[in-house]
């Protein structure tokens, strides 16, 4: 679950959370230019699709933007 | 801070000669109240009618219901900071009311236009839905106004609001120089020092977040309707308007703001039954995590530094919103502040909890009863008179619904402040 209110999705029961922008903007940033709010976004969708993989014990937050995930595209 | 509160109690409202009020009876003189308004170039059309309880009357589409009130000594104005007025400190010296009243915005206006935030009520004077709302009580001057339709939302939403605190301040002057019929003197003096001291925590919506806008019409503090940090509000600075509505929920005019019963309760017991410190007011619809924390923490922070040991915590809203709302309870009491949550719960059909994000240190609710527009079922057709629009914005339709015959329910009803008598059947 992708979520700008993680605490929210965590609580809730969701195994697979996603750090999110904000809500009204959860994959993306209007403030950016076309081309990193395009690698800001896919950078969290990425993220999501990669946690599919990863086995979790329960509600587990995985932070797009954490040291270590850095890209070359990060806003 | 000390303000003396004259209430001149209206009986009734008549069109007449001159504006003026004796003895209960309220006489506008229509065509002059309506030059004052249209004087702003920016307004197309303004018309004003009367509808008093029990008169089976539809007002759509209701922006807001507003109280006259002017300020009569003492810096300001009432309503301050809204639509350019003076943004001055208010909360000192004298203010007369119009009790039992109000000046009713209608118009098509939509609020912004990002969408979602649709302007939803309507008002009937009679009926069961009349009676769930203090306005269908209140004899409202109905101010129906359109702009001109080639300005932008934004300045379409501020030539209305003010077009309708214009008609307000008309009536007000009616009443500065006389004597009024009830006084109440409202100060913060010194008590008894084992009184526990509470604070009441008033959180009120902001547009920002749905509009993308930082001056989108809404409920203001002073003026202001985007997000901002918590305010501490002297109490006296709400009875002159500091806070208002509305929200598009139906007990989120500024009318309801002004006499909010468990506010006035608070301030009314001063002394008596524990030191009442005065109101933060918290802005919400925050979005993000960290942003509504940030809020909750703050929040709990400055009822921490006023010496608070109890909180009443009420919010006008829904969805969201409930985060910092509730963050800001759990975080009070994690600073010893006990906290009291007055609340509206939300449509449990499917098995959703009625609170968004229940929270264990928020052990003490009391419930103004159950959300769900569908429960109360279709209004009767009723033989109505309109006051507005044929065609209005409904947010349960999602469209532009013709006013008169069968309208969806009231898409909101939920009472923020402890207005009426719906309750919980468990």
């Amino acid at each position: 679950m992708i979520s700008a209110i993680y605490n929210f999705a965590l609580t809730t029961g969701a195994n697979r959370v996603i750090r999110g922008a904000r809500i009204e903007h959860v994959c993306g940033d209007p403030t950016l230019s076309p081309e990193k709010d395009y690698a800001f976004g896919m950078r969290i969708v990425t993220t999501a699709l990669e946690t599919l993989t990863i086995a979790v014990p329960g509600p587990t937050l995985f932070d797009p933007m954490a040291p270590g995930k850095e890209s070359a595209h990060a806003p | 801070m000390r303000l003396e509160l004259g209430t001149f109690p209206v009986k009734d409202i008549v069109f007449g000669g001159a504006t003026r009020y004796d003895a209960g009876q309220l006489t506008v003189d229509r065509d002059a109240v309506l030059a004052a308004v249209r004087q702003d170039p920016r307004i197309a059309t303004a018309e004003l009618e009367i509808a008093r309880p029990g008169e089976s009357v539809r007002i759509w589409p209701v922006r807001d219901v507003i109280e006259p009130r002017i300020k009569v000594e003492g810096p300001g104005v009432c309503y301050p900071g809204i639509c350019g007025r003076d943004i001055a400190t208010v909360g000192e010296g004298r203010t007369h009311r119009l009790a039992g009243m109000g000046v009713v915005e209608v118009s098509s206006v939509n609020w912004h236009d990002a969408g979602g935030d649709f302007v939803e009520t309507y008002l009937d004077m009679s009926g069961h839905y009349g009676e769930m709302y203090p306005y269908a009580k209140l004899v409202n001057l109905c101010l129906v106004v359109e702009p001109d339709t080639t300005l932008g939302e934004e300045i379409k939403n501020y030539a209305v609001h003010k077009a309708a605190l214009t008609v307000a301040d008309q009536l007000g002057e009616a009443v500065r120089s006389l004597t009024p019929p009830e006084r109440e003197v409202f100060e913060r003096t010194a008590v008894d020092p084992s009184l526990p001291k509470v604070v009441y925590i008033w959180c009120v919506h902001s547009p920002q977040a749905m509009s993308g806008s930082p001056t989108a019409f809404c409920t203001t503090t002073y003026g202001l309707t985007q997000l901002t940090p918590p305010w501490y509000l002297h109490p006296n600075e709400i009875l002159d308007g500091a806070l208002t509505g509305p929200y598009r929920t139906a007990f989120a005019m500024s009318w309801t703001v002004a006499n909010n019963p468990l506010f006035l309760d608070l301030y009314r017991r001063h002394g008596k039954d524990w030191n009442f410190l005065g109101v933060i007011s918290l802005r919400t619809e925050w979005t993000t995590q960290t942003e509504k924390q940030l809020m909750a923490n703050q929040t709990a922070k400055l009822a921490k530094q006023l010496g608070a040991q109890g909180a009443v915590v009420t919010w006008d809203a829904g969805g969201n919103e409930f985060i910092e709302v509730i963050r800001g309870i759990q975080a009070c009491e994690r600073l010893g502040i006990k906290t009291v949550f007055l609340t509206s719960e939300d449509d449990a059909t499917d098995g959703a909890p009625t609170m968004l994000e229940p929270l264990p240190e928020a052990d003490a609710i009391v419930s103004t009863g159950f959300f769900k527009n569908t429960t109360l079922g279709v209004p009767d057709a009723p033989a109505v008179e309109l006051r507005g629009s044929t065609i209005g914005l409904h947010a349960g339709a999602d469209a532009a619904l013709p006013t008169a015959g069968l309208l969806p329910p009231p898409w909101r009803y939920d009472d923020h402040y402890g207005f009426n008598s719906l309750s919980c059947i468990e």
